[in-house]
């Protein structure tokens, strides 16, 4: 009996040591190849919090995927500051459910930083609460002004395309290639639709004096609206308005796109700019549904810039996930490398001392050259609008041309964001 | 004239069981989704799943019936809303394990894809042919409950279920029976909403607030209320909506609505 089970204890060690041996070699180039063979420390932790259920979770799914490429190449690299990083991602939720998950991040999980969000409702809500928990929280998406504006606090940054930003850009397009004097606007009831068709309309009188705002004609279908038909009747009813200007986004922009094309809302001739056309959520998904010739905005798009870091990222993001990354996951992957960068700059993952690193910061993302402004930590990044086009080797449709607006010339200088840091 | 559909639904499986089940939008979402695979994927012809899929659902429904609600009946309503909100929690998140959590769309039926000019107007023919299916399925429902003898058979059960058992009637059949049907009827607006809407795990969420609020509005259990009910919604939405001064408001108006009919008439417009 003492012989077998020697000879057992004998044969479940070897088992154990040769697969243990076998996962070390299945996982030792992959993880790092160039890094040290072991961390200088535990590893760091980042908590993700984006749209993972309902019906705008392929905005969390684009977010995940670029967030895990960036840790897979951090890591890879030999992680920050010979730790290796941590991420996990959990759903936002409503506003009171993020904020529950960012205290659990900060005073349970110990995470070292927070990143996400893609509701501007959500982002209002947690924005404040990081005051007290002390960490940094990188937003990718959500672009309420009031983030980097009434409610800023130092340890809130954001890597994205703004409100402001976006809207300027679309005012400008609005200016320079659709020059209607009349125009009205459908788009969400929430913080979002409202603060977009405000911005647009500021940013237009001041580069068309002469425009005219039909305020009493604009929709505000709820968010998650799924029947368009009142509203698109509507739209076709109201023959004041020469244009619209639109801020509806996710689902509810397939909604209105594929309902529209069946009333044939889109054949009028009448433009539309679609701030938020060009997600590549909605593009992917409407296929040849969207129609051509419309001038949709995003907050970044694959093809732009045509620099050396953004073909290699959207050449690796393609060969990893067989798709093309949407600016959700572009943000994401940005806004990892950028605190990677910024910890590496400090020389420490400290709170204090990545708040330094980040103020002033400029960095070369695959969205182009972004500088993080030190008064209000929202970044200078550039637009980018596009007229909607075929394209005969892919299923969705592309932007041709493509329009860029210079970072200074579409964010409001810092007094007018009613930052103070 | 979806609304309709899954208000009757709902109105059926309260009017019948006793139950509000919650997941009536569940099973309504299911039927979209049924209604991808087969279409979309399979290359199915529309008219036929129009059939398949409210079958499928409606299989599905009894089951659950048979395995989860009969047990609640006799217990208090907080189990059953309980469970119905579970089973919206696990039908949700078998839609995302099964077709993903990204949108889905499905293709219009090809002899529908022309406009039709009405008053100046275009509409799709497809809208139309919802709008007209609406009335003739509520209509036939309404015939075989009032003139067959299926149909009286779950008016009694619906009316005494001891009574009805002591005659010899098999009530847990019927009540399974009609709790098919009614989830049947969900999935049958879910087909017909498919190729209008975009698909997501979450569409159903959405449309079950409206129907409560147009089978509430109607009388619970009654179908010409829910027919009446849905006409309503519809109206007051769109009132909102064209209406300049009102448009801020139009998202409030089916629920002033439902207040008011509430207090005017607590049973709703039709309601016994």
């Amino acid at each position: 009996m003492a012989g077998t089970r020697l000879t057992r204890r004998r044969f479940v060690g070897l088992i154990g040591a040769a697969a243990g041996g076998s996962l070390l070699a299945a996982c030792g180039p992959g993880l790092a190849p160039a890094g040290p063979a072991k961390p200088a420390g535990p590893p760091i932790k980042v908590g993700g919090m984006w749209i993972t259920s309902g019906s705008l979770s392929t905005y969390g799914e684009f977010a995940k995927q670029g967030l895990d490429l960036a840790v897979e190449e951090i890591n890879a690299a030999g992680g920050i500051l010979g730790r290796l990083v941590e991420a996990k991602i959990e759903n936002e939720g409503a506003a009171d459910n993020a904020v529950r998950v960012a205290r659990r991040y900060a005073l349970e999980e110990n995470v070292d930083f927070l990143i996400g969000l893609d509701s501007s409702g959500v982002a209002e809500a947690v924005a404040p609460t990081m005051k007290e928990l002390r960490k940094i929280l990188m937003i990718t998406h959500a672009a309420t002004p009031r983030v980097t504006g009434d409610l800023c606090n130092r340890y809130v940054f954001r890597m994205s395309v703004n409100v402001p930003q976006n809207s300027a850009s679309g005012a400008r397009i609005a200016a320079t290639e659709i020059k209607a004097k009349r125009w009205t606007n459908i788009g969400p009831d929430y913080a979002f639709g409202r603060q977009s068709w405000d911005f647009f309309k500021k940013e237009l009188r001041k580069l068309q004096p002469d425009v005219v705002f039909l305020d009493d004609q604009a929709q505000w279908p709820k968010l998650g609206n799924e029947d368009f038909t009142s509203f698109i009747a509507k739209l076709q009813q109201t023959q004041e308005a020469d244009a619209v200007w639109s801020s509806t986004w996710g689902n509810d922009l397939v909604n209105l796109v594929r309902q529209g094309n069946q009333f044939g809302l889109f054949k009028s001739g009448k433009p539309y700019l679609f701030e938020l056309g060009a997600a590549m959520e909605v593009l992917e998904t409407l296929g040849d549904q969207m129609p051509t010739g419309f001038w949709v905005g995003t907050r970044y798009w694959w093809k732009v810039p045509d620099t050396e870091t953004n073909r290699r990222f959207v050449d690796t993001y393609l060969k990893t996930y067989n798709r093309y990354p949407s600016y959700n996951a572009q943000n994401a992957y940005t806004g990892m490398k950028l605190l990677a960068a910024a910890a590496a700059k400090a020389g420490s993952v400290d709170t204090d001392k990545v708040i330094a690193a980040l103020e002033d910061f400029e960095y070369e993302a695959p969205m182009g050259k972004i500088k993080i402004r030190k008064e209000d930590h929202q970044a200078l990044a550039q637009g980018v609008w596009g007229k909607t086009a075929s394209d005969a080797k892919l299923k969705f449709r592309v932007l041709e041309p493509v329009k860029v607006f210079k970072p200074e010339e579409i964010t409001p200088p810092v007094p007018e964001t009613g930052c103070k840091l | 004239m979806l609304l309709f559909l899954i208000a009757v639904g709902l109105s059926l499986i309260f009017g019948v069981l006793g139950v509000l089940n919650f997941a009536h939008g569940a099973f309504y979402m299911l039927g979209a989704y049924v209604a991808f695979q087969l279409v979309a994927r399979g290359g199915v012809d529309f008219w036929l799943t129009l059939v398949l899929a409210p079958l499928v659902v409606g299989a599905l429904g009894g089951i659950i019936e048979v395995a989860f609600l009969r047990r609640m009946y006799r217990r208090e309503t907080v189990f059953q809303l309980l469970l119905t909100f579970a089973l919206i929690l696990i039908l949700d998140d078998l839609v995302r394990i099964i077709w993903g959590s990204g949108p889905r769309m499905v293709p219009q039926p090809a002899p529908l894809g022309e406009s039709i000019p009405i008053g100046g107007r275009f509409f799709p023919a497809y809208n139309l042919s919802v709008v007209a299916l609406g009335p003739v399925v509520g209509l036939a429902l309404w015939l075989a409950l009032r003139s067959t003898h299926a149909g009286r058979i779950v008016r009694a059960a619906a009316q005494d279920r001891e009574m009805a058992s002591a005659l010899g009637i098999d009530v847990p059949r019927v009540f399974t029976a009609v709790f098919a049907l009614g989830t049947a009827l969900a999935a049958l607006g879910g087909v017909l909403a498919a190729p209008l809407r975009t698909l997501s795990p979450a569409m159903g969420d959405a449309i079950i607030i409206d129907s409560f609020i147009v089978a509430v509005v109607g009388g619970l259990g009654s179908f010409p209320g829910a027919f009446l009910g849905a006409l309503l919604i519809g109206q007051v939405g769109a009132f909102g909506v064209v209406n300049p001064a009102l448009a801020q408001l139009q998202i409030a108006f089916p629920f002033i609505l439902m207040a008011l009919i509430l207090l005017v008439r607590p049973r709703g417009l039709f309601g016994g």
